[in-house]
């Protein structure tokens, strides 16, 4: 399994037009191409999951998940907002790379955990998030993603 | 979408939630990565849980609980007409049609509510 098998080009927004945590996961939703009542569906349960703690990891980095009944497979998708969004990250710094993670209740193959696991890994190498600045089209996001092996 | 199954997804995503907080190597992620407090969260999750129930009419309440009691989970998706929690086709006639999300229908065989999935 690797993570660029889940990440679309379409999937991929590199100018967050969001100032807000919400409207940052709104339009990370947004990606995915789902129906309006889904995307609603979907946006609450993510904040839920804020609710119960920020996944703001530190290093300007989020990844905001959670398991659905709207979506079919899992879905992934990743955004960035070089000025920042104040996401009440761990470190309190804002963030500027944002993984939105999202998995059916019930997955055949169960590569929700994996996938955040190997998410959560990216985000650690520490040179990631400095060259995730630095990327210009979302083929160099997913040639990082396989630069890095995971 | 009808109204009390979008009450209904909440519910059951909440749920899923739930088990994700007690399941060992999610749970694990969430306080290692996440920095999440398990004990913490599954309170707040409580609390949620209970107002969204309290919010269901009446036959629907007492369907989900009975339900929720007895199998473990009350909504199942439905994908190419199956129903997801029994494994058994539904009848086609519902699942193609469009605006099927839009009243509460249930699995012939198994009971449980169900959610059409594209
Ligand atoms: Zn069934």
């Amino acid at each position: 399994m690797q993570l660029r098998d889940f990440f679309t080009l379409e999937a991929i927004n590199l100018d967050l037009a969001a100032e807000t945590k919400d409207e940052a996961l709104k339009e990370l939703v947004g990606l995915l191409g789902l129906d309006e009542k889904s995307r609603g569906i979907l946006f609450k349960m993510l904040k839920r999951r804020e609710n119960l703690g920020s996944t703001g990891i530190g290093r300007r980095i989020a990844i905001p998940h959670c398991r659905s009944l709207v979506v079919n497979r899992l879905r992934v998708a990743f955004g960035r907002k070089i000025s920042g969004i104040d996401f009440d990250a761990i470190d309190k710094k804002s963030v500027q790379h944002i993984f939105l993670i999202v998995a059916p209740p019930l997955e055949v193959s169960n590569q929700y955990l994996p996938v955040l696991g190997r998410i959560a890994q990216f985000g650690k190498e520490p040179d990631v998030p400095e060259r995730l600045t630095q990327i210009e089209t979302p083929e160099e996001f997913i040639a990082l993603l396989e630069d890095k092996g995971v | 979408m009808h109204p009390q199954l979008e009450l209904l997804l909440e519910l059951q995503d909440m749920h899923a939630q739930r088990q994700a907080l007690r399941d060992e190597p999610l749970r694990k992620v969430e306080e290692e990565v996440f920095d999440l407090r398990p004990v913490e969260a599954l309170e707040l999750l409580d609390a949620k849980i209970e107002e969204l129930t309290e919010r269901l009419d009446p036959t629907v309440q007492r369907r989900y609980v009975d339900l929720s009691e007895t199998l473990d989970r009350a909504v199942a998706p439905v994908l190419n007409g199956i129903c997801y929690g029994c494994f058994v086709a539904t009848p086609t006639a519902w699942s193609s049609e469009a605006g099927r999300n839009d009243r509460i229908t249930v699995c012939a065989h198994c009971g449980r509510f169900l959610y059409y999935v594209d």
